[in-house]
């Protein structure tokens, strides 16, 4: 009985790869269009760097012009702006990621500390809202409450006897406003992970505490941060990969004449020099340093991450 | 004795924490909620309170003129439209593509899967660049083509990973082996067995792909000449250059046909800004409350493993 019962499944298991192996081309077919969009979007513009090494002129397209070797590159180092636009860029993502980074965990070990699950859906339900607000309308939003005649904050300053400021048009506004208005959008979408892992703690880790007399500051301080620290390191290297990749599209909302000389960044640069006064070349070259300088940076900092914590992504 | 007191000085310190969260919990509220509900109640204000700062925590002279001053922006209501078709045809070729590739990638044996990883993963680190990928697209023809707008950007390696890690997590394998057993091929067991249980990963997949190509503005400022083809980001944007400068009557002046002189023009576009702010919202978060039940329970399971 037990052998024919075995015979049985393996007759079956044979089955199922035989049936496997023949249907293998839906699969192929299945994963094709996920395929060729990368090619197209993603594969093909790669193929467009080479006008980083050319002097690129619209009527010869991407084949045909002139090879000029690293010259682009060796302009834009000895460019005048060569310096403020790197102090700028980096500036405004590493201070932006100080100052981000540890919101959302302050935020989740709070949430999780609230008694009460339908209190908790409310809260998680509207920290979240921000996050569907689109640029445009984030900015637009700073320059309403900002505005130096009717904003918000301007009225306010003003009950008070102070002087209106034009703080959009002030470049040592900027990066506050960058800053803070980036926080207000993300913080609250960014603790979705560690809410998660939260949620997964062991709960008889608590209930040991508790019988042992510990308060509810020593749970988070024992418990919830030991157990989301590899959650935080994980968020951590992905967002130090992104460091020079700062969100160009806002700051491209948010640039105004005033505040030129901190809110200039390289994304900014390429696409105003680039598409705006269509310096190709230039700005491909521009772009393509970043994206190695951005390329280096995840790998050494995966690296780094894996030897100290054994947390790596790849 | 001892241990009575111990009791109560740990119940007294808690309660203490208990009273600093609950504080805690209402400043940040406040400070979430406040910004959203300012404009709420400014779009259905007067404009000339507006200016002089009396709206701050009602609407005051209760008033439709922003939203009726909107409804004539012609430009407007045209890249609404062109939004709602961009992000619709978008959102479903996002999600048939999505699906399909991360069913493939969820299958333990095939030919070729770590190639393909590898092919997906490293856009993850490193692209063309801005420039780069004008010119290629410029070439392939889809520079002023609407087609643009809707593939650029439709499919994510992130949202094909997450759909990957909840088709192996939620999807038992013993359901693929009876359906193999009962002679069933690749495409049936994909769209008969896989899909109807992918209810959750599609409404998250719905609102990731459906909010980022509605917030879209970068599209297309870039890739349009055509004014007609713009969606709405993109033209929220020119209205927004011009609020720097207080200027917005201008710009609503020259889109309306009826504003009766300049200075009604300024006036009403103090109100009708907020206005805008409303309607280019309201769907995303619309979209958002709808599908939030199914929302956390996704994201977590997808992005947990990945």
């Amino acid at each position: 009985m037990g052998k024919r019962m075995k015979k049985v499944k393996q007759r079956k298991k044979k089955v199922s790869i035989k049936a496997q192996m023949k249907n293998q081309w839906q699969l192929y077919l299945l994963i094709l269009p996920a395929v060729i969009y990368f090619f197209v979007f993603n594969y093909m513009p790669l193929y467009g760097i080479q006008i980083a090494f050319k002097d690129y002129k619209a009527v010869s397209g991407i084949m045909g012009s002139a090879w000029v070797g690293l010259k682009q590159f060796t302009t834009f180092f000895h460019a005048y702006y060569f310096k403020r636009l790197m102090i700028n860029t980096f500036l405004l993502n590493v201070l932006y990621l100080l100052c981000s980074f540890p919101i959302p965990i302050i935020l989740a070990i709070f949430l999780n500390q609230i008694r009460g699950e339908k209190i908790k859906r409310m809260i998680q339900t509207s920290i979240y809202v921000p996050y569907f607000i689109s640029t445009v309308v984030l900015a637009g939003m700073l320059y309403i409450f900002l505005s130096p005649t009717s904003g918000i904050l301007n009225v306010i300053r003003e009950m008070f006897g102070a002087r209106a400021i034009d703080f959009m048009s002030e470049s040592s506004m900027f990066r506050g406003i960058y800053i803070l208005s980036g926080i207000w959008q993300s913080a609250g979408w960014g603790t979705i992970l560690y809410i998660a892992s939260l949620a997964g703690v062991d709960q008889s880790l608590y209930e040991a505490a508790e019988i042992d007399g510990a308060s509810i500051w020593k749970k988070i301080y024992y418990i919830d941060i030991p157990s989301i620290i590899p959650v935080i390191m994980m968020v951590f290297i992905l967002d130090c990969g992104r460091l020079l990749s700062s969100d160009t599209n806002k700051v491209l909302v948010m640039q105004t004449a005033g505040n030129i000389p901190t809110s200039d960044i390289i994304g900014v640069y390429v696409y105003n020099v680039g598409l705006g006064s269509g310096q190709f070349s230039y700005t491909a070259a521009i772009g393509l340093f970043i994206n190695i300088i951005n390329f280096v940076l995840i790998i050494s900092v995966n690296r780094i991450s894996k030897k100290m914590t054994d947390v790596g992504l790849f | 004795m001892k241990i009575n007191k111990a009791k109560k000085k740990l119940s007294i310190e808690n309660k203490i924490f208990y009273i600093f969260n609950t504080l805690f919990w209402i400043v940040i509220m406040f400070m979430i909620l406040y910004p959203l509900y300012l404009v709420l109640i400014a779009s259905f204000s007067d404009p000339d309170a507006i200016v002089k700062g009396e709206v701050i925590w009602h609407p005051v002279d209760f008033s439709f003129i922003g939203y009726k001053a909107i409804l004539k922006y012609g430009e407007m209501l045209h890249s609404y439209l062109n939004s709602i078709l961009y992000t619709l045809t978008s959102v479903i070729i996002s999600i048939l593509v999505t699906l399909s590739g991360a069913y493939v990638l969820s299958r333990s044996k095939f030919f070729g899967k770590g190639v393909l990883n590898f092919y997906f993963v490293f856009t993850m680190f490193f692209n063309g660049g801005l420039i780069p990928t004008f010119l290629v697209m410029k070439d392939i023809g889809l520079y002023n083509n609407p087609l643009i707008m809707i593939l650029m950007g439709c499919v994510s390696v992130w949202n094909l990973m997450v759909a990957r890690t909840y088709i192996q997590t939620s999807v038992p394998q013993e359901l693929y082996e009876a359906a193999m057993l009962d002679g069933a091929d690749h495409f049936q067991y994909f769209f008969k067995i896989v899909i109807p249980l992918c209810k959750t990963i599609i409404a998250v997949l719905a609102v990731y792909y459906g909010v980022s190509k509605w917030n879209d503005y970068f599209t297309g400022l870039v890739y349009f000449r055509d004014r007609e083809y713009l969606p709405l980001q993109t033209v929220l944007r020119e209205i927004l250059a011009t609020l720097q400068v207080d200027k917005s009557g201008d710009y609503m002046l020259s889109m309306s046909e009826n504003a009766a002189s300049m200075n009604e023009a300024v006036r009403i576009a103090n109100v009708a800004k907020y206005c805008i702010i409303i309607v280019a919202t309201g769907p995303v978060v619309v979209l958002y409350m709808f599908m939030q039940k199914y929302f956390e329970k996704g994201v977590m399971i997808g992005s947990l493993k990945g």
